[in-house]
């Protein structure tokens, strides 16, 4: 069978099989590979069962300071051997001579080797020698390190060896881990010459790559329209700017309403619809408003061109114009507003709204639908609540718990449009109404607290959600 | 939305009964009424704008022993006639502010959190319904201070008075100018040359409407009895304005004494209660449930409202502060609250239409496969954009610029007539990422005529060193001919800004232009700060796969 290496493969084969046993080290420095390079190919050989990693480790003896010391001067017992060669001496006398720990060091081991004997009178104690002192194999050993480092392997007796370890800063230890790398035999009788190349670094890292892709918004935005498809609504498309009176009038909102004001709507400069509606949609549009809201309704203020604030334009002149007997339809698309831009608000953002109209329209059904739609975008545990809307008359809200947040939060809103809003466009049947901006599901989705994020169109983020 | 501060432990106390604190949390969405903040016993609430009456703890107590079941049915509110206090309307304030309107609360006691929760309402009030002070406008006055009749008529500007917050006296002319009340509704009065003021039977000035009252009539905790007025160019948001403050002062433990108003087509106040006549079939063909008229009755009581039946019908009264009632409708609307909205159980009825996508949605997502195939990744810009980046770095031509007014932002000003300007922005902001950058998008662009042009268009940009013009006109020409089989023609065109020059075309099908492609001039690129080459291209779709 013929073998494949990769070129670092290679490269240490044959290093190794001139010189064997080197230290990844050394075969960093022959073969001219990085040290990570080697690890890798070691590895890999190793696996392959052509290298043998012989881990050692080298324990390694020289002397501390003390035993410096002693070599120089003798161990403590010995200078108080040395002491007491001419005549006893008291323990006052010795413990003057042989400073600090050294005199408790010197009594007990001299006592221990035999050399000493002890007398107590009435006043002192007297230390006499008592046999003659030989040379220890501690002391020996201190010689026989000197100033050199030695091995393990050198020292022949192990006991004066513990002894002196356990004394405190004679001996220092070193203890050193090395790694060698051999080859098996099938590896040493390789030719590495034959044996095919081409093999490659499977592990190494890879320059990135992107996939192209739809903009995550857009993603949501075609997942929620999937799903008014599925529920039955056919999607209608309107223009994003219209005439005040299909944002506004049509909707039952009074022409002195704040929200008509240029500080929330954006009204398009020196630019006016002559003919918003039908003369007799705005002759009844405009009774309504005078009826019920008590001012005197403008026509041109009804001209004005905006920027749409809500879907429910397109969708209101839809009924207008086609009056269908049963029909679910839904509009989706940017809406604005005029506000500061910030973490949770945006000049313009998209919404959905759908509507029905026919059979099985009540508050109930209104709910249903409701429900239905976010189970299929996966929320099951939402509850409604009652809420303002002008144009609609009962209104709720739904609100939908975030397990992540740990909190309700408020999604699409719904209502039946108000009869004032429907008799005026010659709608006679009731009209549910329902929708929200699609931002803030997407925010959900993809787990942002930025809402501006979607709008950026920073690479980065788009690549990588 | 508005929003009320309230305190957890006086609403118990105003709701009386054995509330507690989790069943008023409980029931206050319940009420329409959204817990913005919850911070111990502090809690903050947004209400809607068409519920004045929730603009203070005592209007929301209100409702809540409502649902609660505590007190239910119209609060009756006694005018008594006790006291001449009277008020008479010159004919001067006809072309200004031709309408007054008021009363007189008594032996009642406010504490420093009632008033200036009754000084938030009076702006909520000035705000929402008043139409910024314009349609109405509210004053509350020591009655004590003051010496009746009074009379409305108008002062011209060197007029002078002491007003409230100043221990000088000052001219109309300084009021507008000095004050911050002044300054923000001067506008309401234009440049009348005089202006509506309110005297007592002393010539003492007790009230500049809209703008300011007088310093002599200030509320205070040792306030007792209060004059009530409110101004109007329409009599009846007048008194709908005055019936809000009355339900609350009520609830508040004021009593009522009449305030006679005679002159100039004015009247006094009669805040009288109206009936509707309820049909219970609306509760089921609306709400889908079906009630009896009498447990209809009991819902309509608990959103303070009165009812009864009478044959198959249900009166239904409701008194002068709920104007936000129209018709039957909003009856329903208060059943559903009644009967609460969490008793109402959502069914799924089978569709009986089949959904469809719009032809426009089924086309673009066509030619978005495409273009994802072909390796380009999506993008999303606002429509509305700025000059900077519309016409400035690119150097379009701006004869067909459409503006919005006033808008909040800058980088928002314009309507785009272009996605290359916004796309090349995309490219500037993305330099430090890697190339090749290849970005598409669709989006609606804005041109003039009758009176706006709305059309989709599609454009594509590549960066990165070695891109030209071969390549993008390779991406066009697969662009269209995968899934629509349209074949494209690139003609040699006059030179353009955008474009650097001898390398770009105007793009044709079947003889009619669709857009132009080229590579991007570098002294646009310039502009951007982009440093590789770019390519790209812009068609109108409209027109071209939809109608």
């Amino acid at each position: 069978m013929s073998q494949v290496f990769h070129d670092i493969e290679k490269k240490i084969l044959e290093t190794l099989q001139k010189v064997s046993n080197q230290t990844p080290e050394q075969l960093s420095k022959n073969t001219e590979l990085s040290i990570d390079q080697i690890r890798r190919g070691i590895e890999w050989l190793r696996l392959k069962e052509f290298a043998i990693v012989n881990e050692s480790e080298k324990i390694t003896f020289s002397l501390g300071p003390n035993g410096l010391d002693s070599l120089k001067n003798g161990l403590p017992e010995r200078k108080l051997i040395n002491m007491l060669k001419d005549e006893p001496k008291t323990f006052e006398q010795i413990r003057s001579a042989l400073s600090g720990a050294g005199f408790n060091v010197a009594i007990a081991n001299a006592k221990k080797n035999g050399w000493i004997k002890i007398e107590k009178n009435n006043f002192n104690s007297l230390v006499s020698i008592k046999e003659k002192p030989i040379e220890t194999p501690e002391e020996k050993l201190l010689s026989f390190i000197g100033e050199k480092t030695v091995s393990r392997e050198e020292i022949t007796n192990p006991l004066a060896m513990k002894i002196l370890l356990s004394r405190p800063n004679y001996i220092i230890q070193n203890s050193q881990k090395s790694k060698t790398i051999s080859l098996t035999d099938a590896a040493l009788s390789l030719d590495t010459t034959v044996s095919s190349s081409g093999a490659i670094d499977v592990e190494a890292d890879v320059p990135s790559i992107f996939a192209a892709r739809t903009h995550p918004l857009q993603d949501t935005i075609d997942e929620i329209r999937e799903i008014f498809v599925n529920l039955g609504f056919s999607e209608i498309i309107g223009n994003m700017t219209q005439s005040s009176f299909w944002n506004f009038d049509a909707l039952f909102t009074p022409q002195d309403h704040p929200a008509r004001e240029l500080q929330d709507t954006f009204y398009l400069e020196d630019i006016e619809s002559k003919n918003p509606a039908t003369s007799s949609q705005i002759k009844n549009v405009s009774s309504s408003h005078n009826k019920n809201w008590k001012y005197d309704w403008k026509l041109s203020e009804s001209q004005k061109m905006v920027l749409r604030t809500h879907t429910t334009c397109v969708t209101i002149k839809h009924l207008a114009e086609q009056k269908p007997e049963n029909a679910r339809i839904f509009s989706l698309g940017r809406v604005f507003r005029n506000e500061k831009v910030s973490y949770k608000h945006l000049v313009e953002f998209n919404q959905i709204e759908g509507i029905v109209i026919g059979n099985n329209t009540t508050l109930r059904d209104l709910m249903g639908i409701q429900k239905e739609f976010y189970r299929k975008l996966g929320l099951t545990k939402i509850k409604f609540w009652p809420t303002f809307f002008p144009y609609t008359e009962p209104s709720l809200q739904t609100m939908v718990y975030n397990e992540k947040l740990g909190k309700w939060i408020e999604l699409f809103g719904m209502g039946i449009f108000r009869p004032e809003v429907t008799k005026p466009l010659g709608i006679d049947k009731p009209v549910l109404a329902w929708g929200g901006g699609i931002e803030r599901i997407a925010m959900l989705k993809y787990e942002l607290d930025d809402v501006r994020e979607f709008y950026n169109n920073n690479l980065s983020w788009l690549r990588s959600v | 939305m508005p929003v009320v501060e309230l305190n957890i432990n006086r609403i118990k106390k105003l709701v009386s009964g054995n509330a507690t604190r989790k069943q008023i949390l409980d029931v206050l969405p319940f009420l329409g009424l959204d817990i913005e903040s919850e911070d111990g016993d502090e809690i903050r609430i947004e209400y809607s704008p068409n519920r004045p009456d929730y603009s203070t703890d005592y209007g929301i107590a209100t409702g809540l022993q409502g649902l609660l079941g505590i007190k239910k049915g119209i609060q009756k509110i006694p005018i008594k006639k006790i006291e001449q206090f009277a008020i008479k309307v010159d004919s001067s304030v006809t072309k200004i502010r031709p309408y007054v309107t008021g009363i007189i609360a008594t032996n009642g006691k406010l504490d420093d959190l009632s008033i200036k929760q009754l000084m938030n309402m009076q702006e909520d009030l000035h705000y929402g319904i008043g139409r910024k002070r314009k349609k109405s406008s509210i004053g509350l006055h020591d009655a004590d201070k003051i010496s009746f009749p009074l009379t409305y008529t108008t002062m011209p500007r060197e007029h002078k008075f002491v007003p409230l917050n100043s221990n000088v006296e000052q001219t109309i002319d300084e009021i507008l100018t000095n004050t911050e009340v002044g300054q923000n509704y001067g506008w309401v009065i234009e440049n009348a040359k005089n202006v509506p003021i309110i005297l007592d039977s002393e010539q003492n000035t007790i009230s500049f409407p809209p703008i300011i009252n007088s310093a002599l009539t200030i509320v205070t905790p040792n306030t007792k009895n209060i004059l009530i007025e409110v101004t109007g160019i329409d009599k009846e948001s007048a008194e709908d304005m005055l019936s809000v403050v009355v339900s609350i002062l009520q609830t508040a433990g004021f009593e009522f004494n009449e305030l006679k108003i005679t002159g100039n087509k004015n009247s006094t106040p009669q805040l009288k209660d109206r009936t509707i006549m309820y049909d219970p079939k609306f509760t089921s063909e609306i709400l889908g449930i079906d009630l009896t008229p009498s447990v209809s009755v009991t819902c309509l009581k608990k959103c303070r409202l009165d009812a009864s039946v009478k044959g198959k019908k249900i009166t239904c009264t409701i008194p002068r502060y709920r104007f936000d009632i129209f018709g039957p409708m909003d009856l329903v609307e208060e059943i559903a609250l009644g009967y609460g909205i969490a008793n109402i159980k959502p069914k799924l009825s089978p569709s009986t239409t089949i959904g469809q996508k719009n032809n426009v949605t089924i086309k673009t997502e066509l030619i978005t496969k495409t273009a994802v195939g072909l390796g380009f990744l999506e993008v999303m810009n606002s429509s509305l954009t700025s000059k900077k980046i519309l016409y400035e770095m690119t150097k379009r031509n701006l004869s067909e610029i459409i503006s919005v007014l006033d808008s909040k932002s800058r980088e928002h000003t314009i309507l785009r007539d272009s996605l290359l300007p916004s796309l090349l922005e995309n490219l500037s902001k993305n330099i430090h990422e890697s190339y090749p950058q290849k970005l598409f998008e669709t989006g609606v662009v804005f041109s003039k005529g009758k009176p706006i042009g709305e059309s989709i268009n599609f454009a594509v940009v590549i960066a990165y060193k070695d891109t030209n013009y071969s390549e993008i006109k390779a991406i066009m020409q697969s662009l269209l001919q995968t899934n629509f089989k349209i074949s494209s023609q690139t003609k040699t065109s006059k030179n353009q800004e955008l474009f650097a020059s001898g390398r770009h075309a105007d793009i044709f099908v079947d003889e009619k232009k669709i857009g132009e492609i080229g590579e991007i001039d570098s002294a646009i690129l310039e502009n951007f700060r982009i440093r590789t080459s770019v390519v790209g291209f812009e068609i109108k779709l409209s027109g071209l796969i939809f109608d």
